[in-house]
């Protein structure tokens, strides 16, 4: 889809550039967040359809990053990206929603698939809700 | 650790269980039986002494009574009548009927003249001034002679009684039978070598001695008892072991003889003997019993305690190594975790790289071609060894891993077989036997199969890479259960570990294979998985001899993460 509303959020500011640049060259819409709180402002401020969150950072982790977005956001997909999957954090994670769980270091055009994916689930769920709305 | 031989062990706990209380208890029964065999001796020794002293009392009596009847005799006649042979023959046959013990009857004037005598020998007119006896009597008015042989050449004593009336002195005599009294004195039966005799002062035999001492004789043991002789006591000679005969000498009271009465020390202390004995076997025969069973169970002990010094070093070194295990997986996990951040990095530019020359590649000139491929080629090779690195930092994780597995129901004993056969070619190139004994009932457990069987491969390859180049390699394989796990164990008899490479067997990156055969990541990961699965494995191994890897799976997973040690 074009013009996807991407978030990344890692606390890796080169990380941040670059994996910016490289989705702007495939049409996405990128926002940035070195940290879960400015993610969060960030989210409090903009749509977004996915948000592509690593799971250790300083401050709010990534979990408790996840459990807000899904509670303020609950449309938003995210894409776990952890330096190693741990069975707890993965856990939580699905159970909190998250849409998958991806291992650093990630090859690019496998995230940016993911992204797609996600984004697709997220369509598909909004165009359910407004057929039940349309259905009320 | 100090190493105790079991012999060492053993020793000690002999000495401190067995040997001083076994002391303490020979003390005691040795004092117990010295004791007893003390008492039992005097018994005997006071037995013998009551004995003669009761015989010595008949002896006397025996005396007495001769000398009151000789007295009575002497008293109720006149020299005159009595000087008259037929009346002192009668005399003595009145005597004889009475008792046996008179010889003859003798009367004597004042001068020792035999005026009358009734009896079997001729001594009728024969002076007895000079004799001693005769001297004795005219001192002390009654006498008992010695044995003496006399004018008839036969060993006999006399007893002689005197009266003075106012007008003369005169005497009465009598000669005891020598066989008669011989019978009375030896009348005494004591075991079996019991015996009783006389002697003099002077140690001659009054009466004959059954064991060998005629009348009249020298006894050659006389100084054993009179030594400790002293007046109207009576005391025990001998009686001490190295003595043949254990002795009780009395004194007479009606004359200056000694009454002995003696039995050889082995008949008189038989019973002792034989009660000293069978204490002495009882002893031994129990301290045999005591030490018998002490040095088995010192043994038994010894071995035990090396059996738990060697099982507790074991465990040490499991421990050490769990120990270890747990802080370098603490720290892989940090390492790989801070090295996945900027393999990421690299990664995102790398892509950016090659995108950015792809939008180059149209501007450039055409001469460019060998130029960009070789640029190509070396972007390509940086992904490569981006992942490579990634691949390592994947396994350090695996190894201190908080798993993340699919819990299906798994069962061991069709799995292992499956896993066998895929390594089966490989060990028949090697040359390698694969024994597998499983328990056929194993419960089904819940676990992973793909990451048990991971496991599996890993630890066959191992025994594979073990055995390589060895004859006779076997690999032995067996699954049995028990109350709470089941136990998988992998056994070969190949190269082994030496124990510096046991302790780091289950490390990360740690391989004993050449350079670029192994990564060192096998036995770490097969660790990391087992203890995800809430199991524990554990390497028990001899340098060439052998390696044996043990598996511990709970029958029942609780399902939650594990934590590395």
């Amino acid at each position: 889809m074009l013009n996807t509303r991407l978030m990344i959020v890692d606390d890796e500011e080169r990380f941040l550039k670059t994996t910016k640049g490289l989705m702007e060259k495939r049409k996405c819409i990128v926002s940035t967040a070195l940290s879960g709180i400015e993610a969060l402002e960030i989210l409090a401020k903009q749509e977004m359809d996915v948000v592509i969150l690593d799971v250790k950072m300083p401050g709010m982790d990534g979990v408790e990053v996840l459990r807000r977005i899904k509670q303020t956001h609950p449309l938003v997909e995210v894409i776990m990206l952890t330096g190693h999957s741990t069975t707890e954090s993965a856990v939580e994670g699905m159970k909190l929603g998250a849409f998958d769980y991806l291992l650093k270091p990630c090859d690019i055009n496998i995230l940016f698939s993911k992204v797609m994916e996600a984004v697709d689930k997220k369509q598909t769920r909004e165009q359910q809700m407004n057929q039940g709305g349309k259905d009320r | 650790m100090k190493q105790d031989k079991p012999n060492t062990i053993k020793r000690m706990l002999v000495f401190r269980l067995l040997m001083l209380p076994m002391v303490v208890l020979l003390l005691v029964c040795a004092t117990i039986a010295f004791y007893l065999i003390n008492y039992s001796g005097n018994q005997i020794k006071n037995e013998l002494m009551r004995t003669a002293a009761d015989h010595r009392n008949l002896i006397d009596c025996f005396f007495a009574e001769k000398k009151a009847t000789l007295k009575f005799i002497i008293e109720s006649n006149t020299l005159a009548s009595m000087s008259d042979n037929t009346f002192l023959k009668k005399l003595l046959k009145n005597l004889q009927t009475e008792s046996k013990a008179f010889v003859d009857l003798g009367v004597f004037d004042e001068n020792g003249n035999h005026l009358a005598y009734a009896g079997p020998y001729d001594l009728a007119g024969k002076n007895y001034g000079d004799t001693p006896w005769f001297k004795g009597l005219r001192d002390k008015g009654v006498y008992i002679s010695d044995e003496f042989m006399g004018f008839r050449n036969v060993p006999h004593f006399i007893i002689a009684v005197k009266r003075m009336d106012n007008s003369r002195t005169w005497y009465v005599r009598a000669t005891i039978d020598t066989y008669f009294f011989n019978d009375l004195v030896e009348n005494i039966r004591i075991g079996k070598t019991g015996e009783a005799y006389i002697v003099n002062s002077n140690g001659i035999f009054q009466t004959r001695r059954r064991s060998g001492g005629r009348l009249m004789e020298q006894d050659t043991e006389f100084n054993l008892y009179t030594t400790a002789k002293h007046a109207a006591a009576s005391f025990c000679a001998g009686g001490r072991f190295n003595l043949e005969h254990l002795y009780a000498a009395v004194p007479l009271k009606q004359k200056n003889w000694t009454l002995v009465v003696r039995q050889a020390t082995t008949d008189a202390f038989a019973p002792i003997a034989i009660s000293a004995l069978i204490s002495f076997l009882i002893i031994a025969g129990g301290g045999a019993a005591v030490a018998v069973t002490g040095y088995i169970m010192a043994s038994n002990m010894a071995n035990r305690l090396k059996i738990a010094d060697v099982e507790k070093r074991e465990m040490t070194t499991q421990l050490i190594i769990a120990g270890k295990l747990a802080e370098v997986g603490e720290m892989s996990t940090g390492i790989a975790h801070e090295i996945n951040n900027p393999l990421q990095i690299m990664k995102a530019e790398l892509a950016m790289i090659e995108e950015l020359f792809m939008d180059l590649v149209p501007l450039m000139d055409k001469g460019a071609e060998e130029i960009m491929a070789q640029v190509k080629d070396s972007f390509d090779q940086i992904g490569i060894q981006i992942q490579r690195c990634a691949t390592i930092t994947r396994g350090l994780l695996n190894f201190a891993r908080k798993t993340d597995h699919k819990l299906t129901p798994v069962k061991i004993q069709t799995l292992l077989p499956q896993i066998v056969q895929m390594v089966d070619h490989r060990a028949r190139v090697e040359d390698i036997r694969i024994v597998q004994e499983m328990d056929p009932d194993l419960p089904e457990i819940m676990s992973d199969a793909n990451q048990l069987q991971q496991v599996f491969l890993n630890l066959l390859n191992n025994s594979i890479y073990a055995l390589e180049q060895r004859s006779q390699g076997e690999i032995r394989i067996n699954a049995v259960k028990n109350s709470a796990d089941i136990i998988i164990r992998f056994s070969d008899n190949g190269c082994g570990f030496s124990r510096e490479t046991m302790e780091k067997a289950f490390l990360p990156f740690f391989t004993t294979k050449p350079v670029g055969k192994g990564t060192g990541l096998g036995l770490s990961t097969v660790y990391g998985i087992i203890k995800g699965l809430g199991g524990e494995i554990t390497l028990t191994s001899e340098l060439n001899q052998g390696s044996t890897f043990t598996i511990r799976l709970p029958l029942n997973v609780k399902d939650q993460s594990h934590e590395t040690a």
